[in-house]
């Protein structure tokens, strides 16, 4: 189609682990480090095994104003804080109100609701605060970010649970490419609750294996892996049409060119390979390219033992043992529905540095993922274009095909 | 509802409501009105109430008088009354 519009990325914010600041991200993965702890509040849970978090550290985010400030959990200051990083980085410094904002949770504030709960229970209702209810919507950080931005756009709250930034960004880039809207600031952001780590332990799925050494606990495709280290954070994208960042004279991070997306429904958990390898062939078609175009993969790998295997089985099969592949959650844990987005500006940075991160604490490759190339040192390669995946419990896939500008 | 003088009462609704509300104790003029001068807004005057019925140990909604209250002197004077009347 002629009049399609070619999508941009411009700006990037992000609040993670590593702390305030997209900057924290590549350069903490390409050092190695680790941004999961233990969690005593776990420890202290009976019955739970997995006592392992990757968590934000005290942020002072008296710096947004109370009136915005006092309607949001931490998933909003989050929120907040990575929008107005990426509207920094974008150089812009007001939105125009004809923006569109894409942004969601996996589920809304766990604390807020936990101690709205015990008023209710209790017969205390007649002493919650209004702002309470602001955060317990699910489309608290949606309301939240368009109130204290003035954005007046369209505003789409996709909640798709792990998959959830990466949707946002992908409607996003097709409400851009199809003229729609012209620009578009898109993401995900979570907040952590201890609940979150009990949902996955009652899977089967929270790493135990490595509570009195945390750092080691998230080692996504390692043969000792044992279940995800839950996370939170926000990652936030500014995308626009290549006419209107060309116009402005924006920098731009790297240009979306195809999306793909589709629904498992084999299980509501697990993903398969099949699923997986037809949704990234969704995003090359959508993007006109063969599977010898992506030269890196950055998976999804959450260091589940199920989903690491399924994930590079379809890689390996579709794009063979060659490409790179590398997963970021043995940095990071996983950050719920801030996790695509989070990732993806990782790669972004590393794109640009032409240095990418190998998947931390993968010491021995599980052999059921080794059929694709997996690395264990920092590789300096110039990626030209690469592909971002992020599955999701219920059964939605997402995958984004970037390329260098 | 403990009885208190008007010093008290003052001082403690100044308290609870710097604390929520994050003013500055010079903008606590008895003639400050809520909306206009310390910048509140309809859900905090829900809010206000919440806070005050907390400081106060006491209930306070009940009253229709409640939303005839504008300046912090109502305020003052609505409390006094009700304590006076208990």
């Amino acid at each position: 189609m002629g009049n399609e519009n070619r999508v941009v990325i411009t700006g990037l914010g992000a609040v993670s682990p590593f702390g305030l600041g997209r900057a924290l991200l590549a350069k903490n993965m390409l050092e190695h480090k680790s941004s999961v702890k233990f969690n005593p509040t776990l420890a202290a849970i009976k019955d739970l095994t997995s006592h392992v978090s990757s968590t934000v550290e005290e942020i002072d985010f008296s710096f947004i104003p109370r009136r915005f400030r006092r309607s949001m959990s931490k998933m909003s200051l989050y929120a907040y804080a990575a929008v107005k990083e990426a509207l920094e980085s974008a150089n812009i410094e007001k939105p125009d109100e004809k923006t569109a904002l894409f942004l969601g949770s996996t589920i809304s504030s766990m604390q807020t609701w936990v101690d709205f709960s015990q008023k209710y229970i209790s017969g205390e209702f007649d002493t919650v605060k209004t702002s309470v209810v602001f955060q317990v919507m699910n489309n608290s950080p949606l309301a939240n970010i368009s109130q204290s931005f003035d954005l007046k756009g369209p505003g789409f709250g996709s909640s798709t649970a792990c998959a959830t930034s990466l949707t946002n960004i992908g409607l996003a880039y097709l409400g851009i490419k199809s003229g729609f809207i012209s620009q578009a600031i898109a993401g995900g952001t979570d907040e952590y609750h201890p609940i979150m780590t009990v949902c996955f332990a009652i899977m089967n799925a929270a790493a135990s294996r490595y509570n009195s050494q945390a750092e080691l606990a998230s080692r996504p495709f390692d043969i000792n892996r044992d279940g995800i280290v839950c996370g939170e954070g926000c990652g936030i994208i500014i995308l626009e049409s290549l006419q209107s960042a060309l116009k402005r004279n924006a920098k731009i991070y790297g240009e979306i060119i195809g999306f793909g997306t589709n629904t498992e429904t084999a299980s509501i958990s697990h993903p398969s390979k099949e699923c997986i390898a037809n949704c990234m062939k969704l995003a090359l078609e959508n993007a006109k390219l063969t599977p010898s175009d992506i030269d890196f993969v950055n998976a999804h790998a959450t260091s589940t033992i199920a989903g690491d295997i399924e994930e590079a089985q379809a890689v390996g099969e579709l794009f063979g043992g060659q490409v790179l592949v590398n997963s970021l959650k043995g940095h990071i844990g996983h950050t719920m529905a801030a996790s695509g987005s989070l990732e993806l500006i990782a790669c972004l940075d590393m794109l640009e540095r032409e240095e990418f991160a190998p998947t931390l604490n993968l010491c021995e490759v599980d052999p059921k993922c080794s059929c694709i190339n997996l690395f264990k040192e920092n590789k300096k390669v110039k990626v030209n274009t690469f592909i971002k995946n992020s599955f999701a419990l219920g059964g939605t896939n997402c995958c984004l095909i970037v390329r260098r500008y | 509802m403990e009885k208190m003088t008007r010093q008290e009462i003052i001082k403690t609704v100044n308290d609870a409501l710097i604390k929520e509300f994050e003013l500055k104790p010079e903008q606590m003029k008895p003639e400050a009105n809520f909306f206009s001068d310390l910048g509140l807004d309809s859900l905090d005057a829900v809010d206000m109430v919440i806070v005050l019925e907390q400081a106060f140990k006491a209930k306070l909604r009940a009253n229709y008088e409640v939303g005839k209250i504008l300046t912090l002197n109502d305020l003052y004077d609505y409390i006094e009354q009700l304590m006076n009347n208990a």
